[in-house]
């Protein structure tokens, strides 16, 4: 049996973390992406795609996202669509970012008065000039703060894809467990950097907050 | 033909029939003040000469245009027909100069330079040529209702609405923007204000309007409408308010 010292068991977790932080920051990336389109298709007065929004919405939110995992990894590939465990991952991640951010938006957009609106139609401008130049600029401020706080939950969730076999931070961590006998030691290191990952997300969340609350 | 025609117009919330067959012919260079109880549809039939509002049965036609709430048709008519509002809708996130830019600048295709001095000299119009780079919650409101005035000026419209636009002002505020609007007037653009302004309304429109339930109950030179009133209604409002 090899043994394991401390600095191998932290060296093999941080190069495990490396894929993490990928993996949070591709389904950051898509979730803003997908949850920008659907914010669009939302606002659109089009009765058909706002239905879909909503449905969309309450399926992913209302379903464990290690379900949406499963359903990624083992549904796609009964139909014959051979999906990679980092695929289905950072595709089920991507899927249910998007479908809270689209939440939180809402929220954000909603809060607008009903006058920028009316003033941006009456100068002319089209729905999606709006959307850029009056409503966004003045709804991303007030949407910073909890999207980064929701950030901290898409990290914690990276954890689910060890469980389809991707090797990132918690699967590392069992992975070494299996190795060395001590769970205690290896998963308060995995707790620890998930920590180290997470804290400066939570804090950063808390002072845009303040910072935008004293702003009013 | 009348550079504003309303014909026959029906709106409904619903089941509540708020307008209930207007009719008004507006001239070019002509002031008209609509003076009314709250709820006597006057806002509603502002809003639905610009698009803001749909209307269920009749027509309106301002500047040969057709008015809908088609988005396509609320573009084409902003060239025509500018809005002032009762709570100023300001961009908050824009400086003065960018909430008058915006616009002609999207919409009007101007250059940055050519909607640059557009806009000064609009501001300069309203008083405030010194606020160009100031944000709005600088301004007091009388400013920010200029500013929202200077905004609407610079797509050069022929029709300005104004809604209630001294309604959300101190007192010792509101004489500032109707001191505006009144030179406005006397350089000839059509102006149609729902007002609460009696005095402003009798010494300054050509033509008031009184609309009740939901109809022109009356109207005529300011002379007649506050002088003679002929319906028992415009009496006891006129009564009420001066």
């Amino acid at each position: 049996m090899i043994e394991f010292s401390n600095i191998d068991i932290i060296r093999n977790l941080l190069i495990a973390t490396q894929w993490t932080i990928l993996l949070s920051l591709a389904a950051f990336a898509g979730g803003i992406t997908v949850a920008l389109l659907l914010t669009a298709a939302r606002l659109n007065k089009t009765p058909l795609l706002s239905i879909f929004v909503r449905i969309y919405v309450e399926v992913f939110q209302g379903t464990p996202l290690l379900m949406q995992m499963f359903l990624c990894f083992f549904g796609l590939s009964m139909i014959s669509i051979e999906i990679s465990a980092w695929n289905a991952a950072a595709l089920s991640l991507t899927l249910f970012t998007s479908a809270f951010l689209v939440e939180i938006w809402r929220g954000c957009i909603d809060t607008l008065p009903k006058g920028q609106w009316e003033a941006s139609r009456c100068l002319g401008l089209s729905f999606l000039q709006t959307l850029r130049y009056i409503i966004l600029p003045q709804a991303i401020k007030t949407a910073l703060a909890p999207s980064i706080g929701f950030s901290v939950q898409v990290v914690k969730g990276t954890a689910l894809a060890s469980v389809i076999g991707f090797v990132e931070l918690t699967k590392a961590g069992s992975m070494l467990n299996n190795a060395t006998f001590e769970p205690f030691k290896v998963f308060t290191f995995v707790a620890i950097i998930y920590f180290i990952l997470c804290y400066p997300l939570s804090w950063t969340s808390k002072f845009l907050e303040k910072k935008f609350n004293a702003s009013r | 033909m009348p550079l504003v025609k309303i014909n026959d117009v029906h709106k409904y919330y619903g089941d509540l029939h708020v307008l209930k067959g207007v009719n008004l012919s507006i001239k070019q260079g002509e002031v008209i003040c609509i003076i009314g109880r709250s709820g006597s549809g006057k806002s509603t039939l502002l809003r639905c000469m610009n698009g803001l509002e749909d209307y269920q049965k009749g027509g309106i036609t301002v500047d040969y245009k057709e008015v809908t709430t088609e988005d396509i048709q609320v573009k084409a008519l902003a060239k025509s027909v500018g809005m002032i509002f009762q709570n100023f809708n300001l961009f908050p996130h824009l400086t003065v100069g960018q909430n008058i830019m915006l616009a002609p600048t999207i919409v009007l295709k101007q250059s940055t330079e050519e909607a640059r001095v557009v806009a000064k000299k609009m501001l300069t119009k309203v008083g405030l040529a010194d606020k160009f780079d100031s944000y709005p919650e600088q301004l007091s409101g009388g400013q920010q209702q200029r500013v929202a005035i200077a905004r609407a000026l610079a797509m050069s419209p022929k029709v300005l609405l104004c809604d209630e636009i001294t309604s959300a002002l101190d007192p010792e505020l509101v004489g500032e923007v109707l001191k505006v609007v009144e030179q406005l007037a006397e350089e000839g653009i059509t102006l149609i204000l729902v007002t609460h302004e009696m005095n402003f309304a009798r010494d300054v429109s050509d033509r008031v309007v009184f609309m009740n339930q939901g109809k022109i109950w009356e109207e005529g030179p300011p002379k007649d409408i506050f002088e003679k009133p002929q319906t028992e209604e415009l009496k006891l409002f006129v009564n009420s308010v001066l």
